[in-house]
């Protein structure tokens, strides 16, 4: 689904924000992303959002070459890659059903077909009562489950999620998580960044660990209760 | 599917992506009313002004139609010539195609006309002998000029008089007002171009953050142009529709005084309203004017989203 092969990334002013990374994450998998605060966690899933190009190597998504694709292009990529960020990124002087539905109205389709899949969405996220709310009057916890319904509503193949638990307190994280395990059992590939240690302790996924840019660990934590760490590399 | 039915889906795609954008852009302008407001309010002016200077000159230049018909030659015969030959010269002349009408003036009338105008009675006037007169008054769009030439040439007659200047001056006068209203329209055309960019530029700029979210979750800049688009063509047209009303305003505030006029000097006089075609033309190249403007805005600002 993802591959990163040598890529680095350096913005302008001299910061290097990733230096030779590799991965792979193949489709149907769910890993987490983690690293203390400018390691690059960011800078990575933007580079497979093409929210921006890589200086050097390359990143392939369904075996494109992201970095590559032109400006034109761009739209189509971003449809297959569902986006949950940090900030949520809402439309603040839109209702709830507005925001979600909007990955919809961009591809065009009737609005019988966006009611129903905009109402799925919010099921899954438990938000259905707040459809016709506007943002603004909802939680931070809501509001980030409104991003991932506006995120899975056109079901794209790959979940990219920024610090989504980032402001939650401890019990609304680990009900997002569960959500994201769901979906991903239910064939979406979920790349994950946080800091949330002890969340992704708990689940037992993969591991991408990301130091001053550099990929310097990628494991499977074993869950409390079980021995030792089982190195994939 | 096939491919005609893929095509009509495709087409289905597009008008609702259409109709999305064009409520949308209702629903922003509908949103800031004061501001939406305002900005028409200067669109509207803006727009006025041509039209308003448009529908002056079209009212004057018909006046001046009307006055040419008004206009004639006094044609002075010879003196020696009596009442039996004037007048079988004005029955010939009045059936020339360019002369509308012949009035003979005789001798005596003629006097009496001078006496009133100066204020002298027949005694100190005394034996001045006045010729017959013939007041020709020229076919509508005949040649004038052309007309009085012809006269001069005539058996029996001694002088012809036309006082074309005035004529040809207030022509000449309507003729610069007519240019000066082509440069004012250009002029407000841009400045309507301009204001619509800025408007558009200003709601770009306060609207960054939706546009960000527009093109994270896949849309194109075709796209989130768009509602931009239909925004400008919206303030244009409302523009358009506010000069118009304007101008109609103006028509309404000026009828009174003008019947006022037209009746002090005897004839009914009243404005008339710029015509349908031109109304349909300054509203809707107002809507196009609005749709360039907002195009400006927005190539600028897409280039700095998607790297």
């Amino acid at each position: 689904m993802i591959v990163f092969e040598h890529v680095a990334k350096r913005y302008a002013g001299g910061v290097q924000a990733l230096a030779d990374v590799n991965f792979r994450l193949e489709p149907g998998e769910m890993a987490f992303l983690t690293g203390h605060s400018g390691a690059g966690k960011s800078t990575l899933l933007r580079l497979i959002a093409l929210l921006e190009r890589p200086s050097r190597g390359q990143v392939l998504f369904e075996g494109r070459n992201v970095g590559r694709l032109s400006r034109r292009q761009i739209p189509m990529l971003r449809r297959r890659v569902g986006v949950i960020f940090q900030d949520h990124k809402l439309l603040t002087d839109r209702t709830v059903f507005d925001n979600v539905a909007l990955p919809l109205h961009i591809a065009g389709l009737s609005f019988g077909e966006i009611k129903r899949r905009v109402g799925a969405a919010l099921d899954q996220v438990g938000l259905r009562d707040k459809s016709g709310m506007p943002v603004p009057v909802l939680s931070g916890g809501e509001q980030q489950r409104v991003g991932i319904a506006r995120a899975i509503v056109a079901k794209p193949p790959l979940l990219l999620a920024d610090e989504p638990t980032g402001n939650l307190d401890p019990a609304l994280s680990e009900e997002l998580m569960r959500l994201f395990c769901t979906l991903n059992e239910l064939g979406t590939t979920v790349l994950i960044a946080t800091h949330d240690l002890y969340l992704v302790r708990q689940l037992g996924r993969r591991t991408l660990v990301l130091d001053h840019g550099r990929m310097v660990d990628d494991t499977v934590p074993v869950p409390p209760g079980s021995t030792g760490p089982e190195v994939l590399r | 599917m096939s491919a005609a039915k893929a095509i009509r889906a495709g087409f289905r795609g597009w008008l609702r992506r259409h109709a999305y954008s064009l409520l949308s852009s209702i629903g922003a302008l509908v949103r800031s009313p004061v501001a939406s407001g305002m900005t028409i309010g200067v669109l509207a002016i803006a727009l006025s002004l041509p039209l308003g200077l448009y529908t002056a000159l079209a009212n004057l230049s018909a006046m001046n139609t009307d006055l040419e018909r008004l206009e004639s030659i006094s044609v002075f015969l010879d003196a020696e010539l009596d009442e039996d030959r004037a007048r079988r010269l004005a029955s010939s002349l009045s059936t020339s195609p360019d002369v509308l009408t012949v009035d003979p003036i005789s001798p005596e009338a003629g006097m009496r006309e001078l006496a009133g105008a100066t204020g002298l009675d027949d005694l100190e006037l005394g034996e001045v002998p006045l010729p017959w007169v013939l007041e020709v008054t020229p076919a509508r769009e005949g040649d004038v000029g052309g007309l009085a030439g012809r006269l001069r040439a005539l058996d029996g007659i001694d002088q012809v008089i036309v006082d074309l200047g005035w004529l040809r001056r207030l022509e000449a006068l309507l003729g610069v007002f007519a240019r000066l209203v082509e440069l004012v329209a250009v002029l407000f055309g841009l400045a309507v171009l301009f204001v619509i960019a800025n408007t558009i530029r200003a709601e770009i700029q306060s609207r960054h953050e939706e546009i960000e979210v527009m093109a994270l979750v896949g849309a194109t800049p075709a796209w989130i142009r768009r509602p931009f688009l239909y925004a400008g063509f919206w303030l244009g047209l409302f523009g358009g529709l506010g000069a118009w009303l304007l101008v109609r305003l103006g028509l309404w505030l000026l009828a009174g005084p003008v019947r006022d006029l037209g009746a002090s000097y005897g004839t009914p006089a009243s404005l008339q309203a710029p015509p349908a075609e031109l109304i349909a033309a300054l509203i809707i190249g107002s809507g196009l004017l609005g749709i360039a403007g907002a195009a400006v805005a927005v190539s600028r600002q897409l280039h700095r989203i998607n790297p």
